[in-house]
């Protein structure tokens, strides 16, 4: 049984889930939450789910962000990226908050059980990102931020970079969070 | 009286029509001065000849647009009526009023900078008249000096007054456009957000509940659901097509900078490659906007359904017409429309707004598709 928490703002695609995952066999869905800081980490605690389901575009903040704290609690729940613009542009950042997965909204809820499992099994489903994304990147960010990049793209646990770099583990981590932030994706604005 | 209150209502709604109608009050006003002026002289029929001038250039001007915006008429009625108060014997003439007329038209059009060069130049020319003509400046009394000093002064107020006025309403207009630019801008960022935020997100829920059917009821009715789901994932990519186009649209971007910015984006890598040759005219924003979406659904189409190697884009200008050509060297239209096939019908329906016309041909060799867009029609000079 694969346990699923849905974190999306859209209370529609969040009862869509709800009823998909449910009728799946060897799939649950645990609980949901929409994004906000009050509810998330009490659903994650409560719940101790397998895999989170989030949402890239929230409004309460970014979902990578979310996704990348995530990641730092112990033990971590895989985390799949579903998202409406899953393009090649998201796979750099959401490599960066170290999630499992990427996955478009569009995709037929077959491809999702299909993504949940193997993401389960312990597979990433993120795409290397590609040459133009990792150029486009280098134009965002500092020169200073690139080593702690290209090390963090090959792998190198955080405890090592810190090593390397000289600096605390928590500095790295507030680092990775401001390269989170400047590579995020523009979305319309809410308002004007 | 109710037909004369409508036109004067109909008149009065159009801002030209109001300039025109004060212009032509401004010029008769002078004529019949000088007309005043030379019956309390004596008429003679050496100056009835002189006096038909006004009314008659009046009349001209009322009834040519293009020679109210024309710089040779300007010239030609400065120098005329400069050429009647030399010809009147004393620079103290019934025609200097009309010759004070004749600056209110290149007052009015010349951009600010040549409009005070005109209201400078404009009494240097009328005291040289003064030098040359009778009586000369210099044998005066005060009070007639006096009144030179007032002949050459009137024209640079009549002339900056009038050009100091029309530049305000110029620069009054342009910030009303620009704001509605802006409103027009944040409203489509609200619908944008707003179809983001809700409508898809809707239809993505719907899409999943739909294609989790799929393996799980026997057919004849798996075959529905297998459609509807397909009928879906079109409708949300139909969407983001509209999202991107109402979150970046043309923005008084040239059709075919647009369109070639959208090939770009369309295929990044170059693969297939999309060509786009020749240039627009200015159009109005309405007709390049339809243009547009018509030619990137074209090329959307050829994208997703022609499996093509090459898309080219020809856009032209030929007989008072806007011509555009996207062809492909793909596998063409299928025989049969897809019932999904909305692509085309927005396509048909965008020509027929236009009043274009819009052409199919496909084969084996690929597809090709042209629109003829009739400018003269749609407001555009050619």
């Amino acid at each position: 049984m694969i346990r699923v928490v849905v974190i999306d703002d859209h209370p529609a695609l969040r009862a869509g889930l709800h009823t998909v995952l449910d009728a799946e066999p060897g799939i649950v869905f645990a609980g949901e939450s929409d994004g906000s800081e009050e509810s998330v980490w009490p659903l994650l605690k409560r719940t101790q789910p397998d895999l989170a389901l989030l949402d890239y575009h929230l409004p309460h903040g970014d979902g990578l962000q979310l996704c990348y704290r995530i990641k730092q609690a112990i033990p971590a729940p895989k985390v799949i990226v579903f998202s409406a613009y899953a393009g090649p542009a998201l796979t750099l950042p959401a490599t960066l908050a170290r999630a499992d997965g990427l996955l478009d909204k569009g995709v037929p809820a077959r491809d999702l059980f299909e993504a949940i499992r193997l993401v389960n099994r312990g597979e990433r489903l993120i795409d290397a990102p590609s040459r133009t994304v990792l150029e486009e990147a280098q134009g965002r960010l500092d020169a200073e931020d690139l080593p702690l990049l290209a090390m963090l793209l090959d792998g190198t646990p955080e405890r090592e970079i810190a090593n390397v770099l000289r600096r605390e583990p928590k500095d790295v981590q507030h680092a990775v969070q401001r390269i989170l932030g400047r590579l995020r994706l523009d979305v319309p604005a809410r308002r004007g | 009286m109710e037909v004369v209150h409508g036109l004067i209502a109909r008149l009065w709604h159009s801002s030209e029509a109001r300039w025109l109608v004060l212009y032509v009050i401004l010029r008769l006003s002078a004529c019949s001065m000088a007309v005043a002026l030379e019956l309390w002289a004596g008429l003679t029929s050496h100056k009835v000849v002189m006096l038909l001038y006004g009314p008659l250039s009046t009349i001209v001007l009322a009834a040519s647009p293009k020679l109210r915006q024309s710089r040779a008429a300007w010239a030609f009625d400065y120098l005329v009526t400069l050429g009647l108060i030399v010809e009147s014997g004393d620079w103290r003439s019934p025609y200097y009023m009309l010759w004070l007329a004749a600056l209110a038209l290149p007052a009015a059009y010349l951009p600010l900078r040549s409009a005070i060069w005109l209201g400078l130049g404009a009494p240097v020319s009328f005291l040289l008249v003064a030098i040359l003509g009778r009586p000369s400046p210099g044998s005066l009394g005060v009070f007639s000096t006096e009144t030179l000093a007032i002949h050459l002064w009137l024209p640079i107020l009549l002339v900056g007054a009038i050009a100091y006025v029309r530049e305000t309403l110029r620069r009054l207009g342009d910030e009303r456009s620009e704001r509605e630019r802006l409103a027009i801008e944040a409203e489509r960022r609200r619908i944008a957000w707003e179809l983001h935020d809700s409508a898809k997100q809707r239809l993505h829920a719907a899409h999943l509940l739909v294609s989790s059917l799929s393996g799980r009821v026997e057919e004849p009715l798996a075959k529905t659901v297998a459609r509807a789901a397909v009928e879906l994932e079109s409708a949300a990519s139909d969407m983001d097509a509209s999202l991107a186009e109402l979150r970046s649209p043309l923005e008084g971007a040239r059709l075919h900078d647009a369109l070639r910015k959208r090939a770009e984006e369309l295929s990044p890598d170059g693969h297939p490659h999309i060509s786009v040759v020749g240039d627009a005219p200015h159009l109005p924003p309405l007709i390049a906007a339809h243009v547009y979406r018509i030619g990137s659904e074209a090329i959307t189409n050829a994208l997703r359904h022609a499996d093509a190697s090459k898309i080219d884009v020809r856009i032209a200008q030929e007989d008072g017409a806007l011509w555009l050509q996207i062809s492909d060297d793909g596998r063409g239209f299928p025989d049969e429309r897809r019932p999904g096939a909305n692509g085309l019908f927005a396509m048909e329906s965008r020509a027929a707004t236009l009043g274009a016309q819009l052409e199919l041909e496909s084969g084996a060799g690929g597809t090709t598709i042209e629109l003829r867009v009739p400018l003269d029609q749609n407001g555009v000079s050619t």
